[in-house]
């Protein structure tokens, strides 16, 4: 299907006979670097990224190239495929079709899609790689980091309703996800696991509250049996590894992600509150409860932002032995984080923005981390700044 | 291109040339007459232009039309309307558009193209300036000066 996207894309004519554009090609990026002020821990925007960055500016973190076509067959089909490159699991900027779908909109009430779709686990979770739609360098870490799951395979619906002059709107999706999380020096691939949600939101002329549901059942495990198999046999029988690696067994298991949001936008205010819980399936992870409120206050062309974000985990009480302790914590974060900085757009379709994140929290928090030293104390400042832009 | 641009040369002057009180004319929001639809909220209002909800309240499918950034009145029309500064706008329909949900209303570059748009589809809706709007047109929302 996605061959011939491509193939038939080309062919087709810029601009329909009553002047409304048929095919169009848009795009949007990020420019960024990032430093922090310790050299205990790498920072990464999420856990989708393998290295993150220290005291040394780096551009890993949040620069992205993305490329979206979209092709209206017909008023009410269209076909969209998007193409995205950024640091990623493997170390490699190698562009990815991130998203490539059918959509139909057989009336105002309905609207379907199939194919790869982005994922809304969250509010605003499916566009956090377009910089230019938000305030801050990047979507806020506390609440954002677990979220490693980009798209999937599937199809979703959205209803939309009037209630009054307001509208009500459901989602329901299901799909099989694809990818990959970096695990130490491994990568733990994710694809197969079937994502189910839905989300019902309502809007108010200033106002969007929602409220979420998602899922995802792991198809596979950790790869961590080479960390059982590593220890000496004396420490550690080949008994008590295989039954550790029962204990943290990931396949098969469910995932639960709750939350709650509330976006407001009106003149130059922009507010958003949100709170979510993520409730883990396997022993290997921590669950966890976050949270985080953001205001900006637009004067002229630059909106000085202020945040304040949180995420706090279940430490598991029923560690079976060292090694399971050990691999259970990795998923651990107990922090909060402050956030300052501005955005001023300081051109049409270009945005400079400018942040400062304030992190606070427990030597134990190093699930959002990457190698993590045994000096890590939990405090860490972050530095950024971004160019965005669409086009 | 040439004649884009000379066309956006010449409203410039005329622009400049007006004599303040019709610079800053009332705005107001004008539906196809013949669609049978009389007047509307602000709720409503931003519904369409913001792609929500793409019906009007008789059932009839809107077809909103845009100005482009270069023109004055897209700016008038979004900090009257919602108090945004164009960039917040365009910040909203890069949300839309790159997580697949819409792609933003039809644009076009001078208040007669919006009208003719508004006069040529059957429930076509846009804005201009109350003194532009003619009979073929409805205004259904004014936006306060």
């Amino acid at each position: 299907m996605l061959a011939a996207f491509g193939l038939a894309l080309p062919a087709m004519p810029v601009l329909a006979d009553d002047g409304q554009g048929v095919f169009s090609l848009q795009g949007f990026g990020t420019l960024g670097a990032a430093r922090t002020n310790s050299d205990q821990v790498e920072f990464v925007r999420d856990i989708s990224q393998p290295r993150g960055t220290t005291t040394k500016w780096d551009g890993r973190v949040d620069s992205v190239l993305g490329l979206q076509a979209n092709w209206r067959v017909m008023p009410e089909l269209e076909a969209v495929v998007q193409a995205v490159t950024r640091y990623r699991y493997d170390r490699t900027f190698t562009p990815e079709i991130a998203w490539a779908y059918l959509k139909y909109d057989p009336s105002a009430h309905f609207s379907f899609r199939a194919g790869r779709l982005g994922t809304e686990f969250f509010m605003l979770a499916d566009s956090r790689l377009v910089g230019y739609s938000y305030l801050t360098v990047r979507p806020v870490g506390d609440y954002f980091w677990y979220l490693p799951f980009s798209s999937i395979d599937g199809g979703d619906v959205l209803m939309t309703v009037p209630v009054g002059e307001n509208l009500l709107r459901a989602k329901l999706f299901y799909g099989i996800s694809d990818g990959y999380i970096p695990r130490a020096e491994e990568q733990w691939k994710i694809d197969g696991s079937p994502m189910t949600g839905a989300y019902v939101e309502y809007l108010l002329p200033s106002w969007v509250v929602r409220l979420s549901y998602a899922n995802i059942k792991f198809k596979r495990s950790l790869p961590i049996a080479g960390e059982f198999s590593a220890l000496p046999p004396a420490a550690f029988a080949p008994d008590d590894a295989a039954s550790s690696l029962d204990y943290l067994e990931t396949a098969g298991t469910r995932s639960h992600y709750y939350s709650l949001g509330a976006v407001y936008d009106n003149g130059p205010w922009q507010l958003q509150f949100m709170l979510n819980h993520v409730d883990q399936g396997s022993k290997a992870f921590e669950s966890s409860t976050a949270g985080y409120a953001l205001a900006g206050y637009r004067i002229g062309s630059v909106t000085p932002f202020v945040g304040y974000s949180w995420v706090d985990s279940d430490r598991r009480q029923d560690r079976v032995n060292q090694v399971v302790a050990v691999v259970a914590a990795n998923s651990r974060s107990v922090q909060e984080t402050t956030i300052l900085g501005a955005r001023w757009d300081v051109a049409r379709n270009i945005a400079l923005k400018a942040q400062w994140d304030a992190i606070r929290g427990d030597a134990s928090s190093i699930f959002p981390y990457r190698r993590e030293q045994s000096d890590w104390r939990g405090k860490l400042d972050v530095f950024s700044l971004t160019m965005d832009f669409v086009f | 291109m040439i004649v884009r641009r000379l066309r956006i040369l010449a409203i410039t002057c005329c622009l400049l040339c007006l004599p303040v009180g019709n610079a800053v004319a009332d705005l107001v929001v004008v539906v196809n007459a013949r669609c049978g639809v009389a007047a509307m909220t602000r709720n409503e209002v931003i519904n369409i232009f913001f792609g929500r909800y793409r019906q009007f309240f008789n059932g009839r499918e809107a077809q909103p039309v845009d100005l482009v950034d270069a023109h004055p009145d897209r700016a008038r029309f979004y900090a009257k309307l919602v108090g945004k500064d164009l960039s917040e706008v365009n910040a909203y329909w890069s949300r839309q558009v790159f997580s697949g949900r819409m792609q933003p209303p039809q644009k076009v570059a001078t208040p007669e193209e919006a009208l003719k748009w508004v006069t040529s589809n059957p429930c076509g809706i846009g804005f201009s300036e109350l003194a532009k709007a003619d009979a073929r047109v409805k205004v259904v929302y004014e936006l306060s000066p």
